[in-house]
């Protein structure tokens, strides 16, 4: 058997980018020996498993030699494959970011990481020197389209999204995840231990909204940069985000005593990725390498020289070691390949006719109108239920308040020492409590006598919004029952002290409205939430808040036309009488 | 009860007190900001014609519009590299928190300075005088208020009650912890309102007897 392994670049000395590999030690005689260890490997392998003709090694060496006797004569020759047009320039650009700790970082001319050497090894497969072409985010999928990179290693999330716009190179050749971190010593060690917790995340993140359905609070960051340090000024306890990013914390001692990865979930394969058009046969052949690079630990070698976490790679390498998967028809084999993340979100019956008036807005007005919530239908489902849900807990707080100011204005106007006071220290407690505290004490208490759920959390945040509304009108109330006695009224007190508290009853009944969304603090599932979840898996945040902002307001107005009804119906009451 | 009692001898009060700070720093950027809007907009509202039933329309808005909302919505409007006649404008925390105050800073003010100017031209100046009072009692509800910044990792009072809340296990810790800061929270709050309703009382007394010499 032939085992294809990294060999040293035929002509000419290393060039500086190719030298960041020989800094960290991994120097061409490192990649001899374990080309001498491959083909060992590779010769044991061949006496006891697969016959020739099904490795992916013989593979491989069959697809490079069937190239590389197309050069020169295919080189001048429209259409070729971008695998033979890299045979033939000897080199192959790689899309490259400049700064991703432990995965590819830049100074000057010197790159280092584990993404860096991994293309590196791959041009020593290919037998071309490796040309590195930044690239963000943005731009990695439109150069490969553009035809300036050949190959795309950065960081790129593997999705049913993107499948469509690259050809995505499998196996993969590495998986994040979002992972929980925070100091050692919180008894944190799954999702259902982050109920009723804050934890921070960038705005955005696509694992945002499986952390809220667990009851988790989220604190929201523009920039994954800042949660380190949030972290360590308390700032947040617990901080989400992509294992890949916290890595390059965790090789600092101090942090690493400090702080723990608690759990992980949401992962995400990440894939090298090639055009979709004219690069067949470079897509099989790295298919092929990137089989091979698992099977023989050396993306285990490349990944422990720079720190990174190497359990997915591990997994990998026994998978691609079992006689199923280490053959030439291993990378199409649904049980050795991973499916990439489904990201696809179904669209709503009236996507088209959203899309429509948003570029109808944009054509007559110039202003970028987004309607996220609008168009696929987990967003429109969330924005239904949000609007649903914030009636409901502007209902109930206006129905509770109006209650805890009947019972609470009672109370503090009645004669009765054991009644009066009572009701005159939870006023005054609730008047000392800033409204956020309140909700987390009722939450608090909620969740320590039932068990999480939409309802509990509901129920919670309306007793809070009306016993802090209620407590202050019921205090009006209760003021106005003892002047009234004080002027000798005495037939239909209480009557007449609403009546003649109208004004703030009214006051905080609109107060009460205007507070709901605060609700979301504690996890109330209300129209804030909602579309907090929405952006944090589409665009269009400014329009998006722009609507809440347009919602909250128009109902709060609402609330105060019919308060004013209110008041009227009570002073003319109060006139009659 | 221990762990509470170890978690509060460490460094908690003066964390907490530098957090009741940044409430008060908050409460007093909006009310500056609400007194400059505030008293334009009751200019706005007393000179008569559109002016004022534009402004009547703007208050209501200001009014209606929900404080945490609005702290929202500068968050996720004011884009991070955003520049102001050439300037960054990128806001911190605390200058979103004080923001999203303004509207009802602003509102109230312009409500209590139009009172305040009638009873100027009715020659009542105790009772126009009765402005500073609400002003300040405006600015007690907004410190209470300010702690919505604990949503976006604003530093003050009740975000640092939260984050010890966090390291507590006992439910019977957590809630006597709640406790302590409803108490700390309403020693300055309570005698604010107490020294506002002094201070009232004495200047109703004179408003009344300056309304019957007139």
């Amino acid at each position: 058997m032939i085992a294809v392994i990294p060999r040293a670049k035929p002509e000419g000395p290393l060039r500086p980018r190719e030298r960041s590999v020989a800094a960290l030690g991994m120097t061409g005689l490192l990649f001899r020996a374990m080309a001498l260890i491959a083909l060992v490997v590779g010769l044991a392998s061949f006496a006891v498993g697969p016959s020739r003709a099904e490795t992916p090694d013989a593979a491989l060496a069959e697809l490079l030699a069937h190239a590389r006797a197309k050069v020169p004569a295919a080189c001048t020759q429209a259409n070729v494959d971008r695998l033979i047009k890299i045979l033939c320039g000897k080199k192959i650009r790689v899309g490259i970011r400049d700064y991703y700790p432990l995965f590819a970082t830049r100074a000057g001319d010197k790159r280092e990481g584990y993404e860096v050497d991994v293309a590196l090894a791959i041009g020593r497969m290919l037998g071309v020197d490796v040309d590195f072409v930044r690239v963000n985010a943005a731009t990695r999928i439109p150069l490969l389209a553009e035809d300036r990179i050949d190959l795309a290693i950065a960081t790129m999330g593997h999705n049913t999204q993107r499948d469509g716009q690259a050809r995505f190179i499998r196996p993969h050749y590495y998986r994040s995840e979002t992972t929980v971190v925070g100091p050692r010593e919180l008894p944190v060690v799954s999702m259902i231990d982050l109920a009723g917790r804050t934890v921070c995340v960038t705005v955005g993140n696509g694992s945002n909204a499986e952390l809220v359905s667990q009851g988790a609070r989220l604190m929201l960051f523009d920039e994954a940069g800042v949660l380190p340090d949030r972290l360590k000024d308390q700032t947040c306890t617990l901080a989400a985000q992509d294992d890949s990013f916290f890595a390059k914390y965790f090789t600092d001692a101090d942090f690493n005593a400090r702080y723990f990865q608690k759990f992980g979930f949401a992962q995400v394969p990440w894939g090298m990725a090639v055009a979709r058009q004219g690069s067949a046969a470079l897509a099989r052949a790295l298919d092929l390498i990137s089989q091979i690079f698992h099977r023989d630990g050396l993306f285990i070698d490349i990944g422990r020289l720079h720190s990174i976490r190497l359990g997915f790679l591990r997994q990998q390498q026994e998978v691609w070691r079992t006689p199923e998967c280490n053959t030439d028809a291993g990378t199409a084999n649904p049980k050795c390949v991973l499916p990439p993340l489904n990201t696809a979100l179904q669209p709503t019956s009236f996507a088209a006719g959203v899309t429509t008036f948003e570029q109808w807005v944009e054509d007559g007005t110039g202003i970028d109108l987004t309607l996220p919530m609008l168009k696929t239908a987990p967003a429109w489902s969330l924005f239904r239920d949000g609007v649903f849900y914030s009636l409901v807990l502007i209902t109930g707080a206006l129905a509770a308040t109006l209650a805890f100011t009947l019972v609470l204005g009672w109370a503090m106007g009645s004669r009765t020492f054991l009644l009066r006071w009572p009701a005159r220290l939870l006023t005054m407690a609730l008047q000392s409590s800033p409204i956020v505290l309140t909700l987390v004490i009722a939450a608090t208490i909620a969740h320590g006598l039932f068990a999480l759920s939409t309802e509990t959390v509901l129920g919670a945040a309306i007793a809070a919004l009306g016993l802090a509304n209620g407590a202050n009108a019921g205090q009006a109330v209760g003021e106005a029952m003892w002047s009234l006695r004080a002027e000798g009224v005495h037939g239909g007190l209480f009557g007449r002290a609403l009546n003649r508290a109208s004004t703030q009853i009214v006051a905080f009944l609109v107060n009460a409205a205007k507070g709901t969304p605060i609700a979301s603090f504690i996890g109330a599932p209300e129209l804030l939430s909602s579309l907090t979840d929405i952006t944090s898996f589409s665009s269009g945040r400014i329009t998006t808040y722009s609507i809440l902002l347009i919602f909250y307001t128009a109902v709060v107005m609402v609330v105060v036309w019919l308060c004013g009804r209110l008041r009227l119906v009570l002073e003319q009451r109060q006139a009659a009488a | 009860m221990n762990e509470l009692m170890q978690l509060l001898s460490n460094d908690f009060l003066p964390k907490f007190l530098a957090g009741m700070v940044v409430n008060f720093e908050i409460a007093a950027i909006a009310l500056v900001i609400g007194l400059a809007l505030g008293l334009l907009l009751a200019a706005g509202r007393l000179s008569g014609g559109v002016a004022t039933a534009v402004t009547v329309s703007i208050i209501s808005l200001m009014r209606a519009a929900p404080t945490f909302v609005v702290m929202f919505f500068l968050l996720n409007a004011i884009p991070r590299d955003a520049t102001l006649f050439g300037a960054p404008f990128a806001l911190s925390g605390v200058m979103t928190v004080a923001l999203s105050l303004v509207p009802y800073s602003a509102a109230y003010v312009a409500d209590a300075g139009v009172d305040s100017l009638r009873h100027l031209r009715a020659g009542t100046t105790h009772a126009a005088f009765l402005f500073f009072p609400n002003v300040t009692r405006a600015f007690f509800v907004m410190v209470m208020s300010s702690s919505a910044g604990a949503a976006i990792g604003v530093t003050e009072g009740i975000t640092v009650i939260l984050r010890q809340a966090e390291q507590l296990q006992s439910f019977d810790d957590r809630l006597v912890l709640f406790a302590l800061g409803i108490v700390l929270f309403g020693i300055p709050l309570q005698a604010g309102f107490m020294l506002m309703s002094l201070f009232q009382r004495r200047f109703g007394r004179s408003t009344v007897e300056e309304e019957a010499s007139a």
